[in-house]
């Protein structure tokens, strides 16, 4: 067992609307990740997992609010902490973000030195302007970006050299983890390539001890990183090893999930690609069972009931269902036999 | 760098043919309405004459000063290059006064009246907007069916109210002028306070006007910019508000420039209704009463300051943004 960068436990974080109702967006979730793995999250629109990469900063603003639950990052407790206080200390410094977008991530009137001058001094408040080119333009060196982005103005860079001067800019404090939301999802596939290269670069240089990559691109994530955690409505229903959660899923949805997928791996090959029928349910009021009931093809009465824990399943691996996890396996391979 | 020449090289271009195309119609369109302009000069001088053959020496002498004894192609070719020597001939209707001296008389008042109020104006108008996008709840609430309310009220109708209450009913300031009719203009201590009391009705009436529509328009664009994709990253990355609040306002606030440089630039023709309304002895008071008169030059004049004050304002506009956005000046360059 490595060092815990980031433990999460039973965080909960809702949204209100504008009509007072309370939505639960990330229910309950648990994680770990130790220095110098990363983990991936994956699931379809609308699971909650930009809304996890939301909450696990610890810093929440309208219409985001926390509820309980606990972020530990390098044994600090930050959940308990003044918002002005997570903003110093930890924003950029303990935890780094990536947003969805990087493309309309950066001030369109600023040039890109200014805004990573803005984002020392938010940390650093004596740090001349000198100090700040310097170490921008090492960075950049380091990580293979030309030092004339620094004076130029976002609308004067391509979209690949966008996205990887933010991600630059997120790791100048060299924070112990990095938060990428979707983050090569706008690009071409060769700017993919590139974005995907620089931040496994990062890992492997120690600039950033570990990672979590969010996704709905599953076969990014088998390539990426060392875990993968599915999750549905808003809980967490499989944690494993991202071998294993491609090759032998257990939860009925990240089967669906991995069966709507091309894996251009020997074994999956020439197989059908399946679709998982129905939409998510509405968190307004989720259901009071399991939240998967309604897609499931194995669902029974009792599933309807009463909420599904997630139950250990040996070897790291976990998943949220009544059933045990032989059969389901099973189910799996004879229907992928079929196919 | 050689786009961005090219292109503002090219705008010139347009401008001066803009300017050409309105000098002439300036020039033409007066000219075309029907009437007689020195008729009517003379029928009110020759008032209780008799004498046929005198009334007819002196139209005739008067059509030779004004000129109106020409074709009207003749005409223009007078008028420009008597332009061209800063001369724009006598008023008809104020005549023996020349127009450059009926101009340089109320365009002062125009300027001092239109200059503060639409700075003013567009200042408080962004500043309640910017608030309103920021704060939300019952500010918001309030100040958003308000300033709709204010901007869709005609500039005539808001005048007309203010006028109804603090001049006629409350009886607080006075109803018309530019200053009380029993002073002459000095710099005596009277005379400038009478000044300040009737600037107030033509001031904040076009202040109102003004404020409700840029609170609306600074109001959207800033919620929009409140939601840029930046301002989370910037958040996330542990920038302060309150820097983050000065990128969004800054961002939100090009739009607004060009509502500033076109409200300026629209300044005369703006300042009509309200001028007019209470009798305020500017430009745009002049205005009326050459079009009334069919005051050929002195129409011609004004309109010509007009199309030139919208031309400069709008290539002021261009140069401004691209020192504002750079997104626009590299749209310049391309």
């Amino acid at each position: 067992m490595g060092n815990a960068v980031l433990e999460v436990n039973e965080l909960t974080t809702k949204y209100i609307t504008r009509f007072g109702e309370n939505i639960y967006a990330v229910d309950h979730v648990s994680l770990k990740v130790e220095e110098g793995k990363s983990l991936g999250i994956a699931g379809e629109s609308g699971c909650g997992k930009s809304t996890l990469a939301l909450s696990l900063m610890g810093y929440y603003f309208p219409p985001l609010y926390y509820t309980s639950g606990q972020i530990i990052i390098d044994g600090q407790n930050i959940s308990g902490m003044d918002p002005d206080e997570v903003r110093k200390a930890i924003l950029g410094k303990e935890i780094a973000y990536i947003p969805q977008s990087a493309m309309n991530a950066l001030n369109p009137t600023q040039r890109i030195i200014n805004f990573i001058e803005d984002v020392i001094e938010a940390h650093k408040p004596y740090a001349t302007k000198k100090e700040i080119y310097d170490q921008a333009k090492s960075l950049f060196e380091v990580l293979g970006l030309p030092a004339e982005v620094l004076n130029k103005y976002p609308v004067e860079l391509s979209g690949g050299m966008k996205q990887r001067t933010v991600i630059a800019i997120s790791v100048i404090l060299s924070p112990q983890i990095l938060i990428a939301d979707e983050p090569s999802s706008a690009l071409d596939v060769t700017s993919q390539k590139m974005v995907i290269k620089m931040l496994r670069n990062l890992m492997d240089s120690g600039l950033i001890k570990s990672m979590i990559f969010i996704t709905h691109e599953l076969p990014l994530l088998y390539n990426v990183t060392d875990d993968i955690m599915v999750m549905y409505a808003g809980q967490i229903v499989e944690k494993a090893g991202a071998h294993e959660m491609v090759f032998t899923p257990i939860h009925p949805y990240s089967q669906g999930l991995m069966g709507s997928i091309m894996v251009p791996e020997s074994g999956l090959r020439d197989k059908k690609l399946t679709a998982i029928p129905g939409v998510p349910p509405n968190l307004k009021n989720p259901p009071s069972g399991c939240r998967f009931a309604e897609r499931c093809k194995y669902v029974m009465p009792e599933c309807r009931v009463t909420s599904i824990p997630l139950r250990d399943a040996g070897g790291g691996r976990a998943y949220r269902c009544i059933l045990p996890k032989e059969f389901l396996m099973e189910a799996y391979e004879r229907e992928r036999g079929e196919r | 760098m050689k786009g961005y020449r090219n292109y503002f090289a090219n705008k010139l271009i347009w401008f001066g043919i803009t300017l050409v195309a309105a000098f002439v119609l300036n020039f033409f369109l007066p000219r075309l309405m029907p009437g007689n302009p020195v008729a009517a000069i003379v029928a009110r001088l020759a008032q209780g004459m008799s004498n046929t053959a005198g009334v007819q020496a002196i139209y005739e002498q008067y059509a030779k000063l004004f000129g109106t004894d020409k074709t009207m192609l003749e005409q223009f070719f007078l008028y420009v290059r008597n332009v061209f020597r800063g001369d724009f001939g006598y008023s008809f209707s104020q005549y023996p006064r020349t127009v450059a001296d009926v101009i340089r008389a109320s365009i002062w008042w125009t300027i001092f009246l239109q200059f503060p109020a639409i700075i003013v104006g567009w200042v408080l108008g962004n500043t309640l907007g910017a608030m309103a996008a920021y704060r939300k709840g019952g500010f918001d609430k309030v100040l958003l069916p308000v300033s709709i309310f204010v901007s869709s009220l005609p500039a005539f109708g808001m005048a007309v109210i203010l006028l109804v209450i603090f001049g006629v009913t409350l009886k607080w300031l006075p109803t018309s002028g530019g200053y009380g009719y029993d002073l002459i203009p000095n710099l005596s201590w009277s005379f400038i306070w009478s000044v300040i009391v009737h600037y107030q009705l033509p001031f904040w009436s076009i202040v109102l006007i003004t404020i409700g529509g840029q609170a609306i328009g600074m109001r959207s664009m800033a919620i929009y910019e409140l939601n840029a994709d930046y301002v989370k990253y910037s958040r996330f990355m542990g920038i302060k508000d309150g820097k983050i609040v000065r990128y969004v306002f800054r961002n939100a606030m090009l739009p607004q420039v060009t509502g500033l440089a076109l409200a300026v630039g629209t300044m005369v023709g703006g300042a009509l209704v309200a001028e007019i309304i209470f009798s305020y002895p500017g430009l745009g008071s002049t205005i009326l009463t050459a079009v009334l008169g069919q005051d050929y030059p002195l129409i011609s004049a004004t309109t010509l300051i007009v199309t030139i004050m919208v031309l400069i304002a709008n290539f002021v506009i261009e140069i401004i943004y691209g020192f504002l956005d750079p997104r626009i000046k590299a749209a310049q360059a391309d």
